[in-house]
């Protein structure tokens, strides 16, 4: 093979990434670097955005192979994580080992807030119908209203996988807006009286009642909604590592180093499903359009429910704690705390809006397993054995392996 | 449309009904929980004794007393604060 000085410059000005450069990588790099802005600068949910913004980059970059549809390259691989629901239900586990379920176990009937919250989701689901979407797409838009992020992504990759990209955006970028989203609905939907209500403090609860609450959530709702068990067995098995005492390390652990290094992944995989093809679309619009819609009437509705809440208890809940039922831990029960200290600064509702706050996540899953039983493939779990032994080959050698093994041990 | 928009209705309704059945539920079983396994107070520490040598007198008694009922209401030992006055009102 012959090289003329003409026809080598020409090869390398041919493989770079400026010749091959189209109009919508331009635009996807330009929303990648808006990502890192409001990331670092605006410090808009930075541990989140900072990572998507920057696979957004990477994926963008022409002849990278660091889209999450290029087989082969990095975060292709970093994608199965998100395609064959992995990442999700581990970030559930850390957000488990980090949540404390006592100020709910305390006011149980707070977890209705929780369930008021859900209205956001379903309001949006009809909004999305009209809009447009199909049942499964407009499921998938609607879970925004969940303000649980990990819970969005692993039902945009079960019911809508093509509008994944979106969808996690919307949800992350709203969910970093909740201060700024929820007070004017909080302020609007509630009295200056309602506002300054204070609530009796809450009771002490038994470790045994903790750390048996984790495994009746686990088979009372996993059983009604099998299909939302990866995402809630994770939850509360993380929960069980906190509150059982005897599982210190793995609680250290799940709720530092793994739920971080899940998050990388789980943030980059995101970020590099963001290409021109899949983001650039009229229906990204309107997911956003549609993401705020689901906020606004999920702080609407627990706000609302708290009200109900407060007139049936003769005035001793504070509604201002039913925003907090949108779940988006622990920034929606700190806007309560806030918007309460406003009103009155003696009054203290952290606490209290903790209990609907966590609900809120419960609640949010629960919708998540209900979507699944009407739309997802919930039997096709069985068939996840045959999909995946191309990939991870046959563990039967290696279960007769790990036998052997566990024999040689009881010998 | 108006199919696609009914059926959402009607899935709306449905989900939200499942949804607070199953929170009821766990409501119902929280409380059961709570009243079967009722929080009992980590034993106060012991208060710290008066030694046997020291003289014993009216204001010893006093300061024993205060001491050990801080202690368990502080949850602290009774070494780790000191009562420096006692005022009568």
């Amino acid at each position: 093979m012959e090289f003329s000085f003409s026809s080598s410059a020409s090869k390398i000005i041919h493989s770079t990434g400026f010749f091959s450069l189209a109009v919508g990588d331009i635009v996807m790099l330009g929303v990648a670097c808006v990502l890192i802005y409001l990331a670092i600068w605006k410090k808009f949910e930075p541990l989140l955005l900072l990572p998507i913004g920057f696979g957004c980059l990477l994926a963008n970059i022409p002849m990278s192979l660091m889209a999450s549809t290029d087989t082969g390259g990095l975060l292709n691989f970093f994608y199965q994580g998100v395609k064959h629901e992995i990442l999700p239900p581990l970030i559930f586990m850390g957000v488990g080992a980090l949540t404390d379920f006592g100020p709910l176990l305390a006011n149980p009937a707070t977890l209705l807030l929780g369930a008021a919250a859900q209205i956001g989701v379903y309001i949006t689901l009809i909004g999305a119908v009209v809009l447009g979407f199909n049942m499964q797409e407009a499921s998938a838009i609607g879970i925004i209203g969940g303000a649980d992020g990990p819970t969005s992504i692993f039902i945009a990759s079960k019911l809508a996988p093509h509008l994944l990209a979106p969808i996690a955006v919307a949800a992350y970028s709203y969910m970093s807006l909740v201060p700024l989203i929820q007070p004017p609905i909080m302020k609007l939907l509630t009295t200056e009286e309602e506002r300054k209500i204070k609530m009796e403090q809450l009771k002490p609860i038994s470790q045994t009642v903790k750390i048996i609450f984790p495994v009746i959530v686990t088979i009372v709702c996993c059983l009604l909604l099998p299909g939302v068990t990866p995402l809630l067995g994770m939850l509360m098995l993380g929960n069980l590592f906190r509150e059982s005492g005897v599982t210190a390390r793995l609680h250290e652990t799940t709720e530092t180093h793994l739920i971080n290094i899940v998050t990388i992944l789980l943030a980059l995989a995101v970020g590099s499903s963001m290409t021109a093809e899949s983001f650039l679309r009229v229906e990204t619009l309107k997911i956003i359009v549609l993401g705020l819609l689901a906020f606004s009437f999920a702080t609407a509705g627990g706000l609302m429910f708290g009200k109900l809440m407060c007139k049936m208890s003769g005035g001793k809940v504070n509604p201002l704690i039913g925003s907090a039922g949108v779940s988006a831990v622990p920034m929606a029960a700190r806007v309560s705390q806030k918007v309460g200290a406003d009103t009155d600064p003696t009054n203290f509702l952290l606490m209290h809006a903790m209990g609907p706050n966590v609900a809120g996540v419960i609640g949010s899953a629960v919708a998540a397993g209900v979507f699944i039983s009407l739309f997802g493939d919930v039997g096709g779990a069985i068939d996840t054995h045959a999909a995946l032994a191309p990939i991870i080959g046959n563990p039967e050698p290696g279960m007769q392996a790990l036998a052997t093994v566990v024999e040689a041990v009881k010998q | 449309m108006e199919a696609s928009i009914s059926a959402a209705l009607n899935v709306s309704i449905l989900a939200m009904g499942v949804i607070f059945v199953v929170l009821v539920i766990l409501i119902f079983t929280i409380k059961l929980l709570v009243k079967l396994i009722p929080y009992e107070a980590p034993p106060a520490p012991p208060a710290r004794s008066v030694s046997a040598s020291s003289p014993s007198s009216g204001q010893d008694d006093q300061v024993a007393a205060i001491t050990a009922t801080l202690a368990a209401h502080m949850g602290k030992r009774p070494d780790e604060f000191r009562i420096v006055n006692i005022q009568s009102h």
